[in-house]
């Protein structure tokens, strides 16, 4: 009985070409496409533009490291702040670095010489990598300078605390090793949802209400449950290593029984959601607009410190929720299952709570439903 | 209703719109996806992102010193606004364990011998770990750390200098005081929802427009409504059918715009009538795409699954959150063939930078060859779907 599902449910996914396309193509289609809006990672020059008021030789000498810094490209030397500003309003210029009159008089006393860092708020999480490098680059050039001070007056001392900064598991710290490895597993979850929904709904068109034995329901999961695993080891294994994501930290059976997990309640999920649809187009209508906002609810990249408590609860009803956790922990963190426990215990809930839906929904036929 | 061979272009647009209208009001799903939908998912993310920056984020410290200095460090960690000293470990093991376990989100190592080193005169050095895994979170803790050991180390060396070495010490040479500008509080809420609010209208809408479009085809509904018409008055049909979608979407879009700019405080300083007319170019553009893609392959289903990916990941592509001109030629490529990615530049412009309307005129002009290019392809095999009753039904 979960044989004859299993296998007949596979022939069902091979025949229906928008269904494989769903199922296993958009999976190895993603797994190129997406990562290469990230292929520059760390911006490696920012454009920035220099207004030098002071036209001293210190103020000189600034500029003159500037233009020879690693992570910045001086574009422009303008003669006001405002015609700088006016290449940060263009987006021609990622920063504008201020010198101010009397920046020299200010050293040669002793004191600090300040230098304005202007940054284009309009792209906050981009501006502040580049304003963060520049800032860094100034604290250098500083130092510089504080050499020839010194023969004058002495050295600065020394500052009393200094900050050293280590990153942890994402050591490459990148724009797409920090989200890919997430989206990876909101990828497999909408095409598992869309494609097991998308069938249900077109055998739904051809013969009405679906009805299935526990154990023809069993073998329909598993012939899903066995996709979705491939389409995880697809990407953790290939996809994870070619394009050079944090990887393979933790260990590997710790990672095969979180996939497991994650993939069953998503099965479960898809068989209850699925239920639902009497459109076979319906589907991939909610494919398409809901992955945004549940991306954003998995907590990945806004925390869950930062949003209401009542709505974080309501995104822990989404395998991806845990699921991205759980997977990004064990594979890029190195995380243990016993750490991961919460992740765990949420998936299994779900998975109960999906699996529970779904055998009531299918066992009996279901009742009239408003046409779509 | 039926646009006759006989018919104005504007009796054609007319029956269009109301015969559209009409199958909205009897199909419950097809109505969701225009009114509590849109409403329900832009809800989901202005909630969410609503306290616009991070507060009492968790961090973990390993006190290895034990002294005055690293637990004056402590309390100042604690008592920063951005923090909170969630796990004190007695080793890096267990700490990193409280990372692992997303209890903390960075770990502050105070090494032995730190309160020696400060009394020396000399630099101690503090070792904070945060998590890149998690980095919009580590990332704000890390600023918030860094400026609470910044405070503290000028707090002592103020004390230093006044009571051992009067006179010797300066100040570093040179500082570099940061500006943030066009959005001064650094807040996220801004930052983002503005973006996130068109990236789901925009999907939204084409998806909606690909359904409106396709569902003739799959029903064969096309036969009837346009077979008969003249090419001019079957593109006014078809216009007063898209029209429903555009009015509507434009008034999602002045809602998101309110409910930002107006309730939430984040004004617009360009023109809001600009920001507005790039929301209508935005929509007529995705028309212009949607065309393309339905005439091509004047399948539902395919057309659909195409919108998906082309638009579905227009929020990666666009350049606004991530730079995309260090990024591969065919990610810039396929940046500038979104209409997403021309919306979002206008959007900074007008919404956050106060450009003047004029400047952001370029990208209007832009998102409107969409428009012309896209229904010049499609709309010519699409009308003549209207007569090829085999190609109706596909899947």
């Amino acid at each position: 009985m979960i044989g004859r599902a299993f296998l007949a449910t596979f022939r069902l996914i091979l025949t229906d070409s928008t269904a494989l396309m769903l199922l296993i193509g958009s999976a190895i289609l993603y797994s190129f496409f997406y990562p290469s809006a990230y292929s520059g990672e760390v911006p490696t020059r920012i454009a920035i533009a220099v207004v030098d008021m002071d036209h001293s030789g210190a103020s000189r000498s600034l500029v003159h490291k500037l233009s020879a810094l690693q992570q910045a490209e001086v574009v422009a030397r303008t003669v006001s702040q405002d015609a700088a500003l006016a290449w940060i309003a263009d987006r021609r210029a990622s920063a504008v670095v201020v010198i101010p009159e009397g920046f020299e008089r200010h050293i040669l006393r002793g004191e600090q010489g300040t230098v304005a860092l202007y940054g284009n708020g309009a792209y906050l999480l981009r501006s502040s990598t580049a304003l963060a490098g520049v800032g860094a680059a100034l604290g250098a050039v500083g130092r510089d300078s504080a050499t020839s001070q010194a023969m004058a007056l002495g050295a600065p001392a020394p500052p009393p605390l200094a900050l050293i900064q280590r990153p942890l598991f994402n050591t490459r710290e990148g724009y797409g090793s920090t989200v890919f490895p997430g989206v990876t597993f909101l990828i497999i979850h909408q095409t598992l949802l869309m494609g097991l929904a998308l069938l249900a709904a077109t055998m739904r068109e051809r013969q009405g209400a679906l009805a299935f034995s526990p154990g023809g329901l069993l073998g329909i999961g598993l012939a899903f449950f066995v996709v979705g695993c491939a389409n995880v080891a697809y990407y953790t294994g290939f996809v994870f290593w070619f394009q050079d994501m944090p990887r393979a930290s933790g260990s590997i059976g710790a990672l095969m029984l979180a996939a497991a997990l994650f993939v069953a309640a998503t099965v479960a999920a898809a068989l209850a959601l699925a239920s639902v649809f009497d459109l076979r187009e319906r589907p991939i209508q909610l494919w398409i607009i809901t992955s945004v906002p549940i991306y954003f609810l998995s907590g990945l990249s806004w925390p869950v410190e930062a949003t209401p408590g009542w709505l974080a609860m309501l995104a822990r009803l989404l395998p991806t929720t845990p699921g991205i956790h759980l997977m990004v922990g064990i594979n890029q963190m190195g995380a243990s299952l016993a750490e991961q426990k919460g992740e765990l215990f949420n998936l299994c809930g779900l998975l109960l709570l999906y699996g529970t839906i779904a055998f009531v929904r299918y066992s009996a036929p279901a009742a009239p439903r408003r046409a779509g | 209703m039926m646009p006759g061979p006989g018919g104005t272009a504007g009796t054609a647009f007319r029956a269009g719109w109301c015969r559209e209208i009409r199958f909205l009001r009897s199909n419950f799903w097809d109505f969701a996806l225009i009114s509590w939908i849109p409403l329900a998912l832009m809800t989901l993310v202005a909630v969410q992102i609503s306290a616009g920056v991070m507060r009492d984020l968790p961090i973990a410290v390993v006190d290895e010193d034990g002294g005055g200095v690293a637990r004056e460090l402590v309390r100042r960690l604690e008592a920063s606004p951005g923090l909170h000293v969630a796990v004190r470990a007695a080793d890096m093991r267990t700490a990193e364990t409280a990372v692992r376990s997303k209890a903390a989100y960075a770990v502050v190592l105070i090494p032995r011998d730190t309160e020696r080193t400060v009394l020396r005169g000399q630099t101690a050095s503090i070792t904070v770990f945060y998590n890149a895994s998690y980095s919009t979170a580590s990332g704000a803790a890390l600023r918030e750390i860094g400026t609470v050991v910044q405070d503290y180390a000028g707090r002592i060396a103020k004390d230093r200098t006044a009571a051992i070495l009067p006179g010797k010490v300066r100040a570093p040479p040179i500082a570099a005081r940061t500006t943030i500008l066009f959005n001064p509080q650094g807040s996220y809420e801004l930052q983002l929802v503005a973006l996130i609010h068109p990236a789901l209208l925009h999907l939204i809408f084409m998806v909606a427009v690909a359904s409106a479009l396709g569902r003739e085809l799959r029903d064969g509904t096309i036969g009837p409504w346009l077979a008969g018409a003249s090419r001019f008055a079957a593109v006014a049909a078809i216009a007063g059918k898209v029209s429903v979608y555009v009015v509507i979407f434009m008034g999602w879009a002045l809602l998101a715009t309110s409910y930002l700019a107006g309730l939430r405080g984040w004004p617009v300083l360009g023109s809001p009538v600009m920001l507005l007319a790039g929301y209508a170019a935005m929509y007529l553009a995705y028309v212009g795409v949607t065309l393309l893609v339905t005439g091509l392959t004047l399948s539902m289903g395919k057309s659909l699954s195409i919108a998906g990916l082309y638009a579905g990941a227009s929020f990666a592509f666009a350049g606004a959150i991530f730079p995309i001109e260090s990024a591969s030629l065919f990610a810039q490529v396929w940046s500038a063939i979104l209409p997403y990615t021309a919306f979002a530049k206008l959007l900074a412009e007008q919404w956050m930078m106060g450009s003047p309307a004029m400047v952001s005129l370029p990208h209007i002009l832009v998102l409107l060859i969409f428009l012309f290019v896209g229904s010049g392809i499609g709309l010519p095999r699409y009308i003549a779907a209207a007569t090829t009753p085999g190609v109706w039904g596909r899947q």
